[in-house]
């Protein structure tokens, strides 16, 4: 198909459903009897649109949840990690201090990562231990009170724990929480303990979900390994439009050094991992797709079927005087009603579901772009599956539909 | 038996009719066809990273790592591997040494050939040399292996294939130091990239001081407890074994669980709408037939025989949508590789999943028909006949 004609198709269907929607105004008792005729069969259809879009919903939902979150990511905040490989390869503590002078770098702060358990092996947690210097959440996507914070800053074995931590096992300000860690102490010990003392949300998507923050100089005196040494440093700057300028800054800094670096802000980790999921476009597609083609096919012959049986109805309307034009939108416009509210219905649902789904899938969310690109599939969908029925309707001839006779 | 002669009369009399109902057996058949058809090819994704992850294991295999650790985090000190060489139960070579081999693991990044989206693969360093008797699946197929002590790398061929860089002769810089490819090899069936290097100058690029596993073979299955009663009751180690099927399940438990889970979800709601639109079908097909059905009964066939053959004719329905959505996801998605989370496998699709989406579109037919079936069995007689 060539662009023009394209176009030409788009503005006839954008008249037929402003046309449609204006009748649909006028005549709405008409149309509801219409659909009201067999009120069974309106009903399973209006539920089949309402399944498809709710599968819509959160399959689109994923796709563009990720897409919103990565927009959403903070490019303000950059990540100084080991050039060798950002997981396994940690960086001397060192560093801190030449990364502290770069012009621009407004706060830095040290992050060693490690994992744990608490009492069964199964029951994993991340520990984030930083240097609880003044401001240090400003460098961090964590939303933490105030009073927290100071609490933290007192205590050497003090503990933050995240809101969905403290839920999920009951813990409270003031406990005191045996962890096992993978990293042992000096004793040769690998069993820690830590005091809550208050919680803290993150806004990060790639976080992790369950994660707790602790103090690093207590962590660091306190195990036998790879003393001295952090996973990454967090890093506020002052201008997020220089973030780049920024990062290549450090990134000089260290570089043909023993321990090169790489700097990168939050949001182009968030890409970079949003990349990784890009298989699941296809298949995405593909479901959708197939969605799409079992709903058109389902209401196509519905339709037909209806309208065949509404012969005799159809003729009268146009011996009282609708024309072929009139007959042809009606019938579109009751299309468009069921499709609409089976739509609108659907994406509720697939908006009532999501928090549940976002529990297995991370970045789950559904944007108003989502919400709005289902209800125009919708009509689309209407359209293209009501033309063959409207245009059977609208061919009727009255004297053969009064004589009998089923229509072509 | 007079049940039966109905039941089949009517179901050969309703098959008869299909043909001039063709919108309606269409709109059952694609239904069925795309819910089953996405089912088997969402479920293929788990069967395949499992058929990927398990293959090859062997059960006179194990996998040595350190207390309660996974994957990287695992760490064996030096002393300790020496202490596990000499452990009870593991078998000896030909040449009379332990078969043990301590893998130190380092994630790094390649670029993908097609879209050049980053990804990680393993590179291990593993002590002792490649393609001795703990792995016999390993072989070469180009090149020559790593010689210990020099920054030489060894790359399985579905690195070769998927990612750029990774042709003999190239060169890689990792950890500040260029590496060159001098063999490839094939382990297997996996898609897995993986990539071999000397233990000993891995680690000491990366500063490593600690393996961070061990793979070993047993001198037979039944010498895991004595392996592990071993490593229990030495008090210098703070280890622990697993079966290798164990550790590698371990591993793909989470994705397994996420992939299932995303299968069932997407299937069941498919196979909802699919079950909605064969209701509505089925019930224009029993009204289309009122006259025809108020006819039989009149001449003396049972309510139950009636509603029985309208069941059955929908799950008959339903098996041409089961077969053509199975065949549709063999031929569009089986063996497509695909890399979700960084982890490459194909989609396998399985006669055990061909099977479990043939008993999916059986649950939809049964399902679908129950309604249209009980309608049929209520025609009223006489009002029927009277209709025009």
């Amino acid at each position: 198909m060539t662009p023009g004609v394209g176009f030409v198709s788009v503005l006839c269907c954008a008249e037929a459903l402003a046309e449609a929607c204006a009748l649909g105004m006028k005549y709405l008792p008409l149309i509801c009897s219409g659909l009201w005729r067999k009120p069974g069969r309106t009903i399973l259809i209006f539920l089949q649109v309402a399944v498809a879009f709710a599968l819509f919903g959160v399959l689109q939902g994923l796709k563009t949840g990720v897409a919103h979150a990565v927009a959403a990511a903070r490019a303000d905040l950059l990540l100084v990690h080991s050039r060798l490989s950002s997981i396994a390869q940690p960086l001397p503590y060192g560093l801190l201090e030449q990364i502290r002078t770069v012009p621009g770098v407004k706060l830095a702060i040290p992050v060693e990562l490690t994992g744990g358990t608490y009492q069964k092996p199964t029951e994993g947690i991340g520990i984030v231990a930083v240097t609880p210097e003044p401001d240090w959440p400003t460098a961090f996507t964590y939303t933490i009170a105030p009073e927290y914070v100071a609490a933290f800053g007192k205590s050497r074995t003090a503990m933050l724990v995240r809101d969905l931590v403290a839920e999920k096992y009951g813990w409270k300000i003031g406990d005191h929480i045996p962890l096992k860690l993978v990293v042992a102490q000096q004793n040769g010990s690998s069993d820690w303990g830590f005091d809550v003392v208050g919680t803290f949300t993150d806004s990060d998507i790639g976080g992790g979900r369950y994660i707790v923050i602790v103090s690093y100089p207590y962590f660091d005196e306190a195990r036998v390994l790879q003393k001295g040494t952090v996973n990454h440093f967090n890093v506020a700057i002052t201008d997020p439009t220089l973030a780049a300028q920024v990062s290549d800054a450090i990134d000089r800094r260290f570089a043909n050094s023993f321990h090169e670096t790489k700097t990168e802000s939050l949001r182009e980790m968030a890409q970079a991992s949003m990349q990784r999921i890009g298989d699941f476009d296809f298949l995405i597609r593909a479901v959708v797709g197939a969605v799409l083609v079992a709903l058109l096919f389902a209401t196509t012959t519905m339709m037909v079927q209806s309208i065949h049986e509404r012969t005799p109805e159809l003729a009268v309307l146009k011996t009282v005087g609708f024309t072929d034009r009139a007959v042809f939108l009606l019938v579109l416009a009751e299309a468009l009603a069921v499709f609409l509210a089976g739509a609108v219905c659907g994406l509720l649902l697939a908006w009532l579901t999501l928090p549940i789904a976002a529990r297995f899938v991370v970045g789950l969310s559904m944007p108003g772009v989502v919400i709005v690109i289902g209800l125009a599939l919708g009509a689309l969908v209407a359209l293209v599956s009501a033309a063959i029925p409207a245009a059977l309707a609208a061919r009727l001839k009255v004297v053969t539909a009064l004589g009998g006779h089923r229509a072509a | 038996m007079n049940f039966i002669r109905q039941f089949v009369a009517l179901l050969r009399l309703s098959l008869s009719g299909l043909a001039q109902r063709a919108g309606a057996v269409l709109t059952i058949i694609i239904g069925v066809t795309c819910a089953v058809g996405v089912l088997v090819a969402m479920l293929a994704m788990g069967s395949g990273a499992r058929r990927q992850v398990l293959a090859g294991v062997r059960e006179d295999r194990v996998v040595v790592n350190s207390h309660g650790a996974r994957g990287i985090q695992s760490s064996i000190p030096r002393d300790e591997a020496d202490t596990v060489r000499d452990l009870p139960g593991i078998k000896r070579g030909s040449d009379g040494k332990p078969i043990v081999e301590f893998e130190s693991v380092v994630p790094i990044e390649a670029r993908r050939r097609v879209t050049g989206t980053q990804i990680f693969f393993p590179l291990v360093g593993i002590t002792g040399a490649p393609f001795s008797e703990l792995d016999p699946d390993l072989h070469l197929t180009e090149g020559r292996v790593f010689r210990p002590g020099l920054h030489e790398l060894m790359a399985s061929n579905p690195c070769v294939r998927q990612f750029t860089g990774f042709g003999i002769g190239d060169n890689r810089p990792i950890g500040g130091v260029d590496w060159t490819i001098v063999g490839h090899f094939d382990e297997g069936d996996t898609q897995q990239c993986i990539v071999f290097a000397d233990a000993e100058i891995l680690m000491s690029t990366f500063h490593n001081t600690t393996y961070t596993q061990a793979t070993a073979m047993l001198r037979s299955p039944a010498d895991y407890r004595i392996l592990q009663s071993a490593l229990e009751t030495t008090p210098t180690l703070h280890l622990e074994v697993h079966h290798e099927r164990e550790a590698r399940e371990e591993a793909i438990r989470q994705l397994d669980a996420l992939l299932n889970f995303a299968a069932y979800f997407v299937g069941t709601i498919m196979a909802a709408g699919a079950t909605l639109g064969a209701v509505n079908s089925l019930y224009s097909i029993v009204d289309a037939r009122r006259r025809e059905i108020a006819t039989l009964r009149a001449i003396g066939f049972g309510a139950a025989p009636v509603a029985a053959a309208v069941l059955c004719e929908s799950i008959v329905l339903a098996l041409p949508g089961a077969l053509l959505g199975v065949l549709l996801a063999r031929a569009l998605f089986h063996r497509m590789a695909v890399s979700p989370f960084g982890f490459s496998f194909l989609l396998d699709v399985t006669p055990g999943l061909a099977a479990i989406g043939v008993v999916w579109a059986l649950a939809m037919g049964l399902i679908g028909g129950l309604l249209p079936a009980l309608r049929a069995a209520r025609v009223p007689v006489t009002t029927a006949l009277r209709a025009t």
